[in-house]
């Protein structure tokens, strides 16, 4: 392998964050991840925060007092933020899942053809980027019906 | 377990978590008000009902076991040596075990535990 190939391949954690001058594919794979770990964090938290509902890590059973303090605690603006952000990224990361979970069957693929000019992904077009941008648009959507309820 | 297992098992949990979070969403601000599923007596009723109470178990595990395999995959595309894998997916599997325990204590708890 060429140095320069080597290096490439080396680029780590900048190299899937910085998707700059690639398609848009590239930008949903990078926006997959930072959904998926940006989720996984809520998920540990919303794991924690609901242990209050049984007086936390050392509770023995339901508390109203625990859980009413618990409530106080998330139940404000910044509380509301992040579950209205959260709300769009389960959106996008779902949506954008079930394109990638069908076209790791090849179920979303175009029927392969000779390279042309300008040489864009045959595979990558119609219902794949339909699907990307079905995701954005819906999570968006998402985020604004969440924004109405909590706020 | 064989990678090839652990990404079917990633898509299997994947299409498990969106019919689980949209009905868990739907629950806490559509179907029921948002101030009526927080309110202590509601959340008490979910946990007690065997349907409800057996559906965020699962969700649980679910959404915990998709989670942490994604993690997993991630730190795995990001470096390559027997010795990371090993541990990489050594420390997965413990968390993960973990931290599907803590969250069962509390479904546990809020079913079984005195109400005070």
């Amino acid at each position: 392998m060429t140095a320069e190939k080597e290096a490439l391949n080396r680029r780590g954690l900048r190299g899937w964050i910085n998707p700059y001058h690639y398609g848009l594919e590239r930008w949903a794979y990078t926006f997959q991840r930072i959904t998926g770990l940006a989720m996984l964090l809520y998920v540990l938290g919303h794991i924690g925060d609901t242990s209050f509902f049984v007086g936390g890590p050392f509770g023995e059973g339901p508390s109203r007092s625990v859980w009413a303090a618990d409530m106080a605690a998330t139940q404000n603006l910044l509380g509301g933020i992040v579950l209205t952000l959260v709300v769009m990224v389960v959106v996008f990361h779902g949506i954008n899942g079930v394109r990638l979970i069908l076209s790791e069957y090849g179920l979303i693929f175009s029927k392969p053809s000779r390279p042309e000019y300008p040489y864009r992904a045959k595979s990558l077009r119609a219902v794949q980027r339909h699907m990307i941008w079905a995701a954005i648009v819906l999570a968006l959507v998402a985020a604004l019906w969440t924004g109405t309820i909590l706020f | 377990m064989k990678e090839s297992s652990l990404m079917l098992m990633q898509y299997v949990t994947a299409i498990a978590a969106i019919v689980l979070v949209t009905i868990h969403l739907l629950m806490q601000g559509v179907i029921v008000p948002y101030s009526t599923a927080i309110d202590f007596q509601q959340v008490l009723s979910v946990y007690k009902s065997w349907v409800d109470g057996a559906m965020l178990e699962v969700l649980l595990l679910v959404v915990v076991a998709h989670g942490f395999n994604g993690l997993r995959i991630i730190l795995l595309e990001l470096r390559q040596s027997a010795s990371w894998t090993r541990n990489v997916n050594w420390a997965s599997l413990i968390v993960t075990a973990a931290v599907m325990a803590y969250g069962t204590r509390t479904v546990i708890l809020a079913v079984t535990g005195a109400v005070t």
